[in-house]
């Protein structure tokens, strides 16, 4: 079964990047997207099975995105150059593993994997 | 003078040299075993706003309505200091009448008195309220700049990886890496010079630096000062390395008698429109297919930055006109 990832990043080089790792490695990609409202409406529509999220975008902690995901129940990863996210982001980014920046393809790759189990077990 | 100076000052028996000790710049107080205060320098008196009569012989808990009865100094006055020794800038947070909610660093170092059998405590109080927040505040910008140099190696390493290698020695694609490598330096270097407003034009002029001279094909006409963010310097020196380097292997810039012309303005509803206008080059068509060069152009534009890129490719000359809300 192919899994999808939904990619919520503002640099578009680094948005791409993540997206051909991911791609490459049998993922479906939703977005990239931008901006706190085009992944709000983007998630309106669908329900990805993990998302990586940029903690600041374009100025913007990225904190309503994070929320919507966890009421949807999606599990997500950050992957944000901050060193501890939740002081961006708020409590929301407590716990929330970052796969960093920049970041090995291997970490990106394994974090989702992660991220993916603990959604089964549940 | 320092602490130590003036503990050993104050060890020979010039405790009651007022004069002295009234030209230290930091608060300080002499207090007896009991805490009484024996003697307090002209720099406590000044900074706490209090006189040397109600202030000298009276119990220092006391002191200003008891505005230094707090718990945690009560502690170090009665319980630490005379055990220790010596403390260096402990530091108690506190709403001080008049004053305001305070940081105040206290030292303190006790003092034998061996012919007495007793001792006394000397201490310095200093008001470290500015200096705590200028340090948090230099913290947060050593990792804001921390961030910013983490979130850089993450586009340059995007860029090695997306320009392509398909079709181009080692050395073209150094050197395509290596121009919008610059670029990047550049923008980051202009976000992090002190500006009022200019770093656009600051931006345009280095970009287009090899073709502005006297006789110079370029022309920069947009005297109107631009505020722009790290994130969007960087996208426009992206973009206008991609348009300069493809106008100098195709465009205007690869002929002498070509002609660029790059102007902008400021919308009312704070949007940037920048026009580059190519002309006099050799004639234009409409590629057959979108080079990654023009795809990035296309992206930053419009993903990374938010905005709207128009290109025309008429046969004057390549036109385009980039709109961005600032």
């Amino acid at each position: 079964m192919t899994r999808t990832v939904l990619i919520i990043e503002d640099e578009f080089l680094i948005a791409l990047d993540h997206q051909a790792i991911l791609e490459a490695h049998g993922w479906r990609v939703l977005g990239p997207v931008p901006t706190v409202e085009a992944a709000l409406s983007l998630l309106a529509r669908e329900r990805p099975d993990v998302a990586l999220l940029d903690i600041n975008l374009r100025g913007i902690p990225s904190t309503p995105v994070a929320e919507a995901l966890v009421a949807a129940g999606v599990p997500f990863a950050t992957a944000s150059a901050y060193d501890k996210p939740e002081r961006i982001g708020g409590d929301v980014m407590i716990g929330v593993p970052n796969v960093g920046k920049p970041a090995k393809d291997g970490r990106i790759l394994a974090v989702l994997v992660e991220l993916l189990k603990d959604t089964r077990a549940d | 003078m320092t602490m130590d100076d003036l503990y050993r000052l104050l060890r020979t028996g010039h405790a009651q040299s007022q004069g002295i000790v009234d030209t230290l710049p930091d608060p300080m107080l002499l207090l007896d075993e009991n805490l009484r205060v024996e003697v307090a320098s002209r720099a406590f008196l000044e900074t706490f706003k209090v006189d040397r009569d109600e202030t000298v012989g009276q119990p220092f808990l006391m002191l200003g309505n008891g505005q230094w009865d707090i718990l945690e100094l009560r502690l170090l006055l009665e319980q630490v200091i005379p055990r220790s020794a010596i403390v260096i800038d402990y530091e108690v947070t506190h709403d001080f009448p008049g004053l305001g909610r305070r940081t105040m660093a206290v030292s303190a170092r006790k003092l034998v008195r061996e012919a007495a059998g007793s001792h006394s405590m000397l201490l310095v109080i200093t008001d470290a309220t500015d200096r705590l927040r200028r340090e948090a505040a230099q913290e947060m910008l050593l990792g804001e700049v921390r961030h910013r140099m983490k979130n850089m190696m993450a586009v340059v390493h995007a860029l090695a990886r997306q320009t392509p290698t398909e079709g181009r020695t080692a050395s073209n694609f150094r050197d395509d890496f290596l121009g919008r490598f610059v670029a990047l330096a550049d923008a980051e270097d202009i976000a992090f010079s002190p500006h009022d407003g200019s770093a656009l034009e600051t931006l345009v002029e280095r970009t287009l630096a090899p073709y502005t001279t006297r006789s110079g094909p370029a022309e920069i006409d947009g005297d109107v000062s631009v505020n722009l963010t790290a994130a969007q310097i960087s996208g426009l020196s992206l973009v206008l390395h991609e348009l300069t380097t493809n106008s100098a292997k195709y465009g205007a810039l690869s002929v002498p008698e070509g002609r660029l012309r790059v102007a902008w303005r400021l919308d009312p509803d704070d949007t940037l429109r920048l026009e580059w206008s190519e002309s006099g080059g050799p004639p234009v068509a409409v590629p057959e297919r979108e080079g990654y060069g023009t795809r990035l152009v296309e992206q930053t534009v419009t993903y990374s930055l938010g905005g709207q890129l128009e290109r025309n490719y008429s046969p004057e000359g390549l036109s385009a006109v980039i709109t961005i809300p600032l």
